[in-house]
């Protein structure tokens, strides 16, 4: 049996899948990350004139269409949008695992960031008709309508997707339902690598989808003025660590990963795309709509997914930010990476697949491992578009604009959520 | 009143429809001695989906508690399914009354988990028949008698033009099972 340094046994990424704003899967997404190109325009999944944001990332119905088509739909009914999008990423990952995941038992899991769905607005109004100005249900003329629609109720649950994912492909060892945020995608791989590490199972799925560009998954955040505002173009909106960075942008997407034990990878002969080195989660403990102005939640994280690996600070390569494109995000992560590395935060590059893909949310951490994974295997430093004003603040090496082609081998991938909830991955590309 | 407006290939065609839609399937694979869980592999929740639908179409009330639990209800504890979860003689004489021959293998000892899957679309049908003939012989809005329907579906008042309201499938249950419990005083 193969253990880490940490002493648990070492954890291998045999597949990966995703559906994002910049491609059908993996490959096309990263490809047109390479190009610079940016999956954010005007939003067309719903009406959105009035609101002070009224773009985001969206995946093209038809790619998922081609997906489901042939497909058995019989769970669509159970299925939020973002459950549909990551049954089509965790497809892709274990048709390129090549694995017959009904042959595993118990020994395989499931480990799923997602949130559920919102209530849509249509619903709340066909409620609201059917409630007396008293606060009194007329609940005969709601069943004469048809019924509050019951199936949603699993929509917006956010455990349903892992059971769901779980049963679609005869997974039946642990299920994970991780609901943190934009830190909800990286906790699950995360976690997913310490159940497979401390021998609970040898193979996982692993992963995170979000889909909620409707009214009132913009609005919240609308409210919270956490949205970009101010944009010349849809496709510029998005700009981490620039100096005109003022919110991020919505995006929906889904990202899976087949996560193994190595002997396990091995004796079955899979080929091996990387290595889950090292996570680490904190807390800000601070305040629910701030974060910690050192960045110390961010550092935490970072640190202890170090230790975990048992690496030390110089051994990082690149740094995978969490770089939303919010004032306050892109500052205390730029503060907590040079806490975290010192004077050779400046030699590491660091770059925001955000700034192409906007927030999937509780994707992000799921979509951003694999691109991370697949820059380490091709050699490929993804870049930071719209970078065009630098911020004396925000100082380290954003890789502006253009991608660039550097080998390296171990690299951290951020994930910080609202309220402060944090996770980092530390990746490898693997070494027998 | 029996009810002339829907016929029984009307009802066997809409619980087609809504099953097909439930379950992902093509129409012709659902067939009148089809069992909805062992050959058309439903789950619990379906039923409340084909039954929502059901509802939608005929403007009914299916019953939500299946006939074994009034029994329970109306019998006491154990006269239908003993302390083990198992049918009762009494209970298997009930159902096949009930059922007649759209569930064939009934035997007493039985696990009464085992019944739902035993539920066909024929039963079905009848059960949504039972309900539909228990249209009242007058209009609970303006009192007329004389209905009328223009699509086979959905019966209105041929006076005040309101919708037929018909019994919910549990009262139908409950009045039947007094009805037999009068006739053959089965427990």
């Amino acid at each position: 049996m193969s253990h880490g340094p940490n002493s648990r046994r070492r954890v291998v990424v045999t597949g990966w899948g995703m559906v994002t704003p910049l491609g059908k899967n993996a490959e096309d997404t990263f490809q047109n990350a390479m190009k610079g190109k940016s999956g954010v325009d005007q939003l067309t999944s719903f009406d959105p004139t009035g609101l002070p944001c009224t773009i985001g990332g969206q995946v093209k119905d038809q790619w998922l269409a081609e997906f489901e088509a042939g497909k058995d739909l019989r769970t669509n009914k159970f299925s939020s949008r973002a459950l549909r999008l990551m049954r089509a990423a965790s497809h892709e990952a274990l048709l390129r695992a090549q694995l017959d995941t009904s042959s595993f038992g118990g020994r395989m899991g499931v480990a799923l960031g997602s949130h559920g769905d919102n209530p849509t607005v249509d619903r709340m109004a066909f409620l609201q008709r059917h409630m007396g100005p008293d606060g009194t249900w007329d609940l005969k003329g709601l069943d004469g309508a048809g019924g509050y629609p019951f199936l949603s109720f699993f929509q917006r649950k956010p455990d349903v997707g892992a059971i769901t994912l779980a049963a679609l492909f005869h997974c039946k060892g642990p299920t994970l339902s991780v609901s943190s945020a934009c830190a909800a995608g990286a906790q699950a791989i995360g976690e997913a690598a310490f159940l497979i590490g401390e021998g609970s199972c040898d193979l996982m799925l692993a992963g995170g989808a979000e889909a909620t560009l409707d009214f009132v998954g913009l609005a919240g955040f609308c409210l919270l003025r956490a949205l970009v505002e101010k944009y010349a173009t849809p496709q510029t909106a998005s700009r981490p660590f620039d100096r005109r960075r003022n919110g991020f942008v919505m995006s929906e997407g889904a990202g899976a990963l087949v996560l193994e034990e190595l002997e396990h990878a091995r004796s079955r002969g899979a080929h091996i795309l990387g290595e889950i080195l090292g996570y680490g989660s904190a807390a800000d403990a601070y305040r629910i709509t701030d974060t910690h102005p050192k960045g110390l939640g961010a550092l935490y994280a970072m640190r202890a997914a170090l230790k975990d690996a048992c690496l030390a600070p110089q051994d990082v390569q690149y740094i995978n930010a969490h770089g939303t494109s919010t004032q306050q995000n892109d500052l205390t992560e730029t503060i907590a990476i040079k806490e975290c590395f010192g004077r050779q935060s400046f030699e590491i590059p660091v770059s925001s697949n955000k700034s192409m893909l906007g927030h999937t949310i509780a994707a992000a951490g799921a979509i951003e491992c694999v691109l991370t994974l697949m820059g380490m295997e091709r050699s490929v430093i993804l870049p930071t578009i719209n970078y065009e004003h630098p911020d004396s603040k925000c100082d380290l090496d954003y890789v502006p604009n253009e991608m660039r082609r550097v080998d390296h081998r171990i690299a951290l991938s951020n994930s910080f959520g609202f309220g402060g909830q944090n996770a980092c991955l530390c990746l490898g590309s693997f070494e027998a | 009143m029996k009810n002339e407006f829907i016929t029984d290939e009307r009802i066997f065609q809409e619980l087609k429809k809504a099953i097909a839609e439930t379950l992902r399937l093509d129409e012709d694979a659902i067939r009148l001695e089809s069992s909805l869980v062992n050959d058309l592999d439903a789950e619990s929740l379906d039923f409340l989906d084909i039954n929502y639908r059901l509802e939608q179409v005929f403007g009914i009330k299916m019953a939500r508690h299946f006939v074994l639990e009034h029994v329970e209800e109306m019998f006491g504890e154990g006269s239908a399914v003993n302390e083990d979860g198992l049918l009762t003689e009494k209970a298997v004489t009930l159902l096949k009354i009930r059922f007649g021959d759209q569930i064939p293998n009934l035997e007493a000892g039985m696990d009464m988990d085992e019944v739902p899957a035993m539920i066909t679309i024929g039963s079905l049908v009848e059960g949504i028949r039972d309900i539909l003939d228990a249209l009242p012989e007058k209009c609970t809005h303006c009192g007329a008698s004389g209905w009328t329907s223009e699509d086979g579906l959905r019966v209105k008042c041929a006076s005040c033009g309101e919708h037929a309201v018909y019994p919910n499938g549990d009262d139908l249950i409950q009045e039947w099972l007094k009805k037999i419990q009068e006739e053959r005083s089965i427990f």
